[in-house]
């Protein structure tokens, strides 16, 4: 019995620290543009259900935590081609219930924003992303990419 | 442009693939080093279904507000001496990693203090950055492709070293309030004393005349050198009237390991306000 003891809170042990106190961000969909045509900008709003960008945060009840995205202007493409890549003053969206309809704050995704996870038990948020894409009209055809960089700061 | 090449630069346009999952956890989310031991270790965990990886290093920071209140990390990125910098020798093995897929793994910090380090406590920042598993892109190079924005999550948490004896404290001051909406808001100046950070709970209430609570805050703390933060009380339903703020920090986190919460004693204060 005092074996059997010993196995269980080991095992607990193992798996109860991280279930416990984890805090981290984990990236749930894409910003997606959708089909993009040359000439046409493609705007994804943060309260779309389908393409805006979505990132969940675990955390602490009544935690501080600092949001600081680090935005690309372009994605760049083949042969060093460039698309403009924005983002605007109501881009980025905060929900305590992981609800895209759900915002309670949002905040210019430029700008650092500081949020208090709910007061509840393991908290889990999501926060939303919006942005906008604008091909030239003589876009290049090929491949874009960029990368997002989210800092997350527990305090 | 011809007709074929628009439609095929939406398609490639179109094709933007779903987002590999990124990040990871993290426990603890405060890591305590004792010069004894001068080790530490953190535990990450993914839960996405691609690789993670991993790379991790520190940085000096520390928590203050900014004008509203709000709570901010300063860094400097060149310490000097009269900064109670752990940075630049504490150290992460391995710093760089892969995790597979609902996998986790432990990371131990290992600290190498200078000779002669003077008693007290020593602050970092553990960074662990995490870049998802990378999307192909496929096709030739001027026909059918797929954009891609890849997410680089840096999750930054706060690392303590302490080598023999600290105290702490804070010494509260300029209590104030106002009303906006259906919330007290309100500020006060917290200052550290004593050679360690002050790590604990800020707890507020709204007393009404016959001495019954009506609304509460509890918010975790740490004031490492001097901050005002501003918190909100919710008054929602409360009839007009003059009221009691009380304001309290104490040395309580049900978040922390005991043993790493310097106790002191409860520090006061309290504020007559008129909700209209």
């Amino acid at each position: 019995m005092r074996a059997s003891l010993t196995i269980i809170s080991l095992a607990l042990g193992a798996a109860l620290p991280l279930a416990a106190q984890q805090n981290g961000v984990t990236g749930i969909r894409d910003l997606a543009f959708g089909t993009v045509f040359p000439g046409l900008p493609s705007v994804v709003s943060r309260t779309d259900a389908v393409n805006s960008g979505r990132f969940d945060l675990s955390g602490k009840k009544n935690r501080d935590v600092q949001l600081t995205f680090v935005l690309p202007a372009v994605m760049t493409g083949p042969l060093a081609a460039t698309m403009p890549l924005a983002f605007g003053a109501d881009d980025a969206g905060y929900s305590p219930t992981q609800s895209v309809g759900n915002e309670t704050v949002t905040w210019d995704p430029r700008t650092s924003q500081t949020l208090t996870l709910p007061n509840t038990a393991n908290p889990k948020v999501s926060i939303f992303l919006g942005g906008r894409v604008s091909p030239a009209v003589n876009q290049r055809a090929g491949g874009y990419t960029g990368t997002v960089i989210l800092n997350v700061v527990f305090f | 442009m011809p007709r074929l090449r628009v439609v095929l630069l939406a398609v490639a346009l179109g094709g933007a693939a779903p987002l590999a999952g990124q990040g990871v956890l993290v426990a603890p989310h405060a890591v305590y080093i004792d010069h004894a031991r001068r080790s530490g270790t953190v535990t990450l965990y993914n839960p996405n279904p691609e690789p993670a990886e991993i790379t991790i290093s520190t940085a000096f920071g520390y928590p203050v507000t900014d004008s509203l209140g709000h709570f901010v990390l300063r860094t400097v990125d060149q310490p000097d001496s009269t900064l109670p910098s752990a940075a630049g020798w504490v150290q992460a093995f391995p710093r760089r990693l892969t995790i597979a897929p609902l996998e986790r793994q432990t990371v131990r910090l290992l600290a190498t203090p200078p000779a002669g380090l003077p008693d007290g406590e020593y602050w970092a920042r553990l960074i662990i950055s995490t870049r998802g598993g990378k999307l192909p892109i496929t096709g030739a190079a001027d026909t059918a492709v797929r954009v891609q924005l890849n997410l680089v999550v840096n999750t930054n948490i706060g690392l303590a070293y302490r080598k023999g004896p600290v105290a702490t404290g804070v010494a509260l001051s300029l209590l104030r309030a106002r009303h906006v909406g259906d919330s007290l808001v309100v500020w006060s100046r917290l200052q550290r004393q004593g050679s360690a950070a002050y790590v604990g709970t800020v707890r507020a209430a709204l007393v009404d005349s016959t001495g019954s609570v009506r609304s509460t805050l509890s918010a975790p703390i740490g004031v490492y050198v001097v901050m005002e933060p501003r918190y909100a009380l919710s008054t929602a339903g409360l009839a007009a009237g003059r009221y009691w703020l009380r304001y309290e920090l104490v040395t309580e986190r049900e978040d922390l390991d005991p043993a790493v919460v310097l106790r002191v004693p409860p520090v006061r204060d309290s504020l007559q306000v008129r909700l209209p």
